[in-house]
Formats: C-alpha cells, sequence, structure tokens
C-alpha cells in the first residue's frame, strides 16, 4: 500500500491526486483479479494497472508531453557513450562520493536526490523509480512499462548518468567538490 | 581526469568488463553465479571499481530512503470502504 501510494504520489506529483489513483487502481485490479495467472508477479501488475490508471486518467488531463519525445532527444546516442561516462568519471568524485564518513555529502544527497531523479525526463525518471526504489527486475519494469527489457536497460544507464551529473554539478556548485567538470562524451 | 586502468591478471575479468556489468550486477539482473563470483573478485582488488559500485549503491539507498512515503490513513480507509463495496 506505502509504495503504491509512493509511485502515486511520484506520479501525479500531487497528495489529492494520489489518492485518487490508488483508490482507482486498486478498484480495478480488484476487478480484475481472475486475470493474473502468477501471483509472484502481483507486484509488478499492479504498478503496471497504476501506471495504465495514470496514463489514461490524469495525463490526458494535464496534457504532458508525449513520451516518445524525451526519448528521441537521446535517440542518438548508444551504449559506448553511456559506458564512457562510467569510465571517466573523475577520481576525485568517486573518492567524495564512495567515503562513507562524509557526512556532509550524506545529508547533500539526502536532499537532492529525489529533486534530481523528478527532474529526469519522464520515461527515465519512471524506469529508475521502478528498478531503484520499487526493486522490481528488468523484466517486471518491462512489463509494466510496455517496452521491452533492453529499453528498461538503456533507460537505466541514461538515468543514472544524468543524475550522477546534477548530483556532482550540485556538490561542486555547493564547494564540497572539485571545479573540474563531469564530462560527458561527445562522439 | 582520470580513467580506469585496465588491471587485468590472468583470471581477472580486467576493468573495462567488470564496468559493463555494474549496473547488471547492482540491480541483481547477473543470473550466471561464475559471471557473478568473476565481477565479485574483481572488486576485491580493485579500488576504483569498487567505488564505481559504492558510488551507484549509495544513489539508490539514499533514493530509497527519500522516496519512502506513507498511505495517508483516510486513503486505507477509503480502500477498506471500496472493497467492501466491491
Amino acid at each position: 500500500m506505502d509504495a503504491l501510494y509512493g509511485a502515486a504520489v511520484r506520479l501525479t506529483r500531487n497528495a489529492a491526486d494520489a489518492e485518487d489513483l490508488v483508490a482507482e487502481s486498486v478498484a480495478r485490479a480488484w476487478s480484475a483479479i481472475d486475470t493474473l495467472a502468477d501471483f509472484r508477479r502481483f507486484r509488478a501488475w499492479m504498478f503496471r494497472i497504476l501506471r495504465n490508471c495514470f496514463i489514461s486518467e490524469h495525463r490526458k488531463r494535464s496534457a504532458r508531453p508525449a513520451e516518445t519525445r524525451v526519448e528521441e532527444l537521446f535517440a542518438d546516442e548508444g551504449e559506448h557513450d553511456l559506458t564512457s561516462l562510467l569510465l571517466d568519471q573523475p577520481e576525485e568524485f568517486l573518492a567524495w562520493w564512495s567515503n562513507p564518513e562524509l557526512r556532509l555529502s550524506n545529508e547533500l544527497l539526502g536532499e537532492r536526490i529525489m529533486v534530481a531523479i523528478e527532474d529526469l525526463p519522464e520515461c527515465f525518471r519512471t524506469t529508475v523509480l521502478l528498478i531503484t526504489v520499487e526493486g522490481l527486475g528488468y523484466d517486471e519494469a518491462a512489463a509494466v512499462l510496455g517496452v521491452p527489457a533492453g529499453t528498461v536497460r538503456s533507460r537505466m544507464k541514461r538515468g543514472r548518468t544524468l543524475l550522477q551529473k546534477a548530483l556532482w554539478e550540485h556538490a561542486r556548485d555547493a564547494g564540497l567538490a572539485g571545479a573540474g567538470p563531469l564530462r560527458e562524451t561527445s562522439t | 581526469m582520470t580513467k580506469a586502468r585496465e588491471t587485468k591478471g590472468p583470471d581477472d575479468i580486467g576493468c573495462l568488463e567488470a564496468i559493463e556489468s555494474l549496473y547488471a550486477y547492482l540491480d541483481g539482473e547477473i543470473g550466471d553465479p561464475q559471471s557473478r563470483a568473476a565481477f565479485e573478485e574483481h572488486l576485491g582488488h580493485c579500488r576504483s571499481c569498487f567505488s564505481r559500485l559504492e558510488l551507484e549503491r549509495r544513489l539508490a539507498e539514499h533514493a530509497r530512503k527519500a522516496a519512502r512515503s506513507s498511505a495517508p490513513q483516510a486513503l486505507r480507509s477509503r480502500l477498506k470502504g471500496l472493497l467492501e463495496k466491491i
């Protein structure tokens, strides 16, 4: 229940709409429970219903831009570029991030992480939330989103890269990390 | 800015392969036990790759903590009523 509500809040960005969305999803799920063949997949099935309800009822009303348009912006970026960014992370950034005793960085991350996630383009945001926060596997997330597992994998890579970049820039601006840029490779 | 070094021993998968597997490992998507063991073996002696994994782990941990939310009591009551009606 809490996970479903949390996901609804993140989708709708509004507590009242989130409650309506959960109620609608639960009602729809209850009436279709006979169609669930494998109860081990209940969690993913429930998230899928929630997302479908959101798309059909809420997103239409708010006239958000189509999800595919966002992905088109990144259509030219291949797997190689994503791996290159991971390879090119400055050692200073890694040392800063991986130091468990750096309380300030922990506080900064705690404060900034959801802001950075919320700022992600929707297709990456939803994928990162389903995998990282809700703990779904790639196959389960693919079923929820109605895309191939390979798409989930590439969205995760891209989403994580954008998050790292946003957090690094924030840390740098706050004077917590060095002035060197987190370079994104251009090919 | 430094790049990951290719610190490959005779039985080591090396940094490049480890980085390719990092996200799959983190998300529990490496099904093959041997591949998983090879990745962990590399982490055991490669500080750079260990730091990269640690970075991602902490990012996920912070995201989970920040995203935690409880459904309000009003919603619980509403659902109870709804399910009783159905």
